[in-house]
């Protein structure tokens, strides 16, 4: 067995039927206590430091050349939020993100614009002062946990989603999950928001999430909260079988991040961009394991097959 | 009723793979020498039902379980022990790292039924009071300051009321501030359900680790040499903390997926099986529970295709009719053989 795992590139499919259908002996699942090891060997304090801030991330991604979303301002100290106007500075669809944010907490948007002042997509007005408001507060890291008294304010352009993925959600933004062990991309799951969810991509939250076949990039597999669903609930959409455009594109961005930033075994977060294609939005150093239960399928066989011997 | 259920678990024994086997042989373990020092812990204990003012002066735990003051710093590394055991091998997710330590050894102080009592009112009074201290608008500091001032005055209350003396140090009013802003926390981040099951969590590991911590054993192993539990726990510690396989939450978490692999595997093997049976069919129950096979043939094995093998199922014979069974006849009174034409030689074409 163990010499069919020295493969280069494994081929998961081909693997998948080797196996023996009683599956002895075979340790598949990650469990969380190897997940921490495996951080703890490869991904140096530095580098966790480095992704849990969204904007040294994202200067390192980019300086390894890897498509991230655009960039509007950075406000990082209370000069900075002097001299910023809004009315001025703002396009007409963005988003406000704490730089070391956690879960999604304390990020705006706003998604069209009526002279000086903005709509979120509930369509709740955002004044200029209101939308300075959350930056001071982010700036003042009141975001950002309990470990830091200041942050940045990241202000990114509105991503809006490709067509094909926007067509089977009904609002939200659908976003990639691709783990990797240094370049090998090794599982993929995209989470899909639904309006139970309020259109946020969080699987704690009742979105969608559905496991990719890395060979051919078609969702294999969609589950809410355990159960296994084939069409989404609020468009119908079948989504077995569909298939993720620009997976080639993901794959290589995904295989990317984890040398960029300097971490061994993470977790990229991309999006695909309606004329960008796939961007990598964060790349998370402690992705959780729950992505063997959306894919059904066992991270600790596919570390195997890249030639980690868990010694 | 027991042996259908004795087969049951042999059967899932039988199938289990040895990465589910070996975390599950190993909690158990875990669980059982947890479960011994616990009975000795609760056979230790001489009164349940004690306020500290009825010890006149005497410290709680000794009175009750003969656990000198000197020594609580020396059940600290078996606290510590229990919480990597509980968090590594057990998957408890429970507030804080050693939060439940913390909270046994106020426990130790403040008696095994008292301790609870004073924990459970001041951390209750906590959450009672967390919404509206949060619409102040305080930092976390000024938050945690408020907090640990009302469950100080619902301690100093409960003296007045209970008229005794509850020896509490500084810690566990920290402690108490601390669950009860992690408590709020988790409410808000995965619902209400999910928080309390953690606080359940929390409470009964504390509970679990006040009663080894006087169990007959540590007491022995601390009055025979008070180096020997540190060292001996940090030994232990420095081992099992290298353990790197599943947890026993996970296997419940991740069972789906053997189960599909199974499910997948067993298909591969037998493709005439239902997709949705899990369990293997047992042919002979089928067949005796069959309907009848009303004139089919059955062919069961190679034997039956022989010429003049007899492959008609039996046919239950009812008699419903007098007529059945006599000769039929026609209006004409005479017998009728056949309503068919009976060919028996080339003559008759």
């Amino acid at each position: 067995m163990l010499k069919l795992f020295r493969k280069p590139r494994p081929n998961y499919d081909a693997l998948s039927k080797l196996r023996p259908p009683s599956l002895e002996g075979m340790d598949e699942i990650l469990g969380i206590n190897m997940r921490n090891a495996l951080i703890a060997k490869y991904n140096p304090r530095h580098a966790i430091e480095r992704a849990r801030d969204k904007v040294a991330a994202k200067v390192a991604l980019e300086a390894a050349g890897i498509a991230c979303t655009g960039t509007v301002a950075v406000i990082d100290d209370h000069q900075k939020l002097g001299a910023f106007k809004p009315s001025r500075d703002m396009p007409d669809a963005w988003a406000i993100k704490p730089a070391r944010g956690s879960q999604g907490d304390g990020i705006l948007l706003a998604v069209r614009r009526e002279g000086n002042t903005w709509y979120k997509g509930s369509g709740a007005p955002l004044t200029e002062e209101a939308v300075m408001h959350h930056i001071q507060k982010v700036v003042d890291g009141g975001f950002s946990g309990d470990s830091a008294a200041e942050d940045a304010a990241l202000i990114e352009p509105l991503i809006i989603a490709d067509p094909a993925l926007s067509r089977i959600v009904p609002e939200g933004l659908p976003d990639l999950r691709v783990i990797s062990l240094h370049h090998n991309p090794l599982m993929a799951m995209v989470r899909l928001p639904t309006l139970e969810s309020d259109g946020k991509a969080n699987l704690h939250q009742r979105a969608i999430g559905a496991g990719i076949d890395m060979e051919t990039g078609r969702i294999t597999r969609a589950v809410v909260k355990g159960t296994p669903i084939t069409h989404h609930p609020d468009t119908g959409v079948n989504l077995i079988g569909f298939e993720i455009p620009g997976w080639e594109r993901v794959l290589e961005l995904a295989a990317k991040c984890g040398p960029a930033v300097g971490l061994g075994y993470c977790g990229a977060d991309i999006v695909l961009d309606v004329n960008d294609g796939p961007l990598v939005i964060e790349v998370n150093a402690h992705p959780g394991i729950e992505i063997q239960n959306i894919c059904q399928a066992g991270l600790k066989v596919r570390i195997a097959a890249t030639g980690e011997d868990f010694r | 009723m027991l042996s259908e259920l004795i087969s049951t678990i042999r059967r899932i024994r039988e199938r289990a793979t040895p990465q589910v086997k070996r975390p599950f042989y190993i909690g158990l373990t875990v669980g059982a020498v947890i479960a011994a020092l616990v009975a000795l812990g609760i056979a230790n204990t001489e009164v349940f039902f004690a306020l500290p003012s009825s010890f006149e002066g005497v410290a709680t735990s000794q009175a009750i379980w003969g656990l000198k003051p000197s020594n609580l710093l020396m059940v600290l590394p078996l606290g510590a022990f229990l919480v990597v055991l509980a968090r590594s091998f057990v998957g408890v997710k429970a507030f804080g790292l050693f939060t439940p330590m913390l909270i046994a050894l106020a426990f130790l102080q403040i008696g095994p039924v008292m301790g609870p009592v004073v924990l459970c009112s001041s951390v209750l009074t906590g959450m009672i009071v967390t919404p509206s201290l949060l619409k102040l608008r305080m930092t976390r500091v000024g938050f945690l300051g408020v907090l640990i001032s009302l469950i100080v005055l619902v301690l100093v209350a409960m003296q007045l009321i209970l008229d005794t003396q509850l020896q509490v140090d500084a810690f566990p009013v920290i402690v108490c501030a601390l669950c009860v802003e992690r408590w709020w926390k988790q409410w808000g981040k995965d619902g209400a359900k999910a928080a309390a099951k953690m606080a359940l969590n929390t409470f009964l590991l504390a509970i679990v680790i006040e009663f080894v911590m006087v169990s007959h054993f540590a007491l022995a192993l601390i009055e025979w040499s008070p180096l020997l539990m540190p060292a001996f726990t940090a030994v232990a510690i420095a081992i099992l903390g290298r353990y790197r396989g599943l947890r026993l939450s996970e296997i419940h978490r991740f069972a789906p997926i053997w189960l599909e692999r199974r499910r997948q595997a067993r298909q591969r093997a037998d493709a005439d099986q239902l997709e949705l049976d899990l369990e293997p069919v047992d042919w002979e129950e089928r067949l005796a529970n069959a309907p009848p096979l009303d004139g089919i043939w059955v062919i069961s094995s190679p034997e039956d295709l022989a010429p003049g093998r007899r492959r008609r199922v039996p046919q239950p014979v009812t008699p419903n009719k007098e007529a059945q069974f006599g000769p039929l006849s026609g209006n004409n009174g005479r017998t009728m053989i056949h309503n068919a034409w009976i060919i028996r030689s080339v003559e008759d074409v």
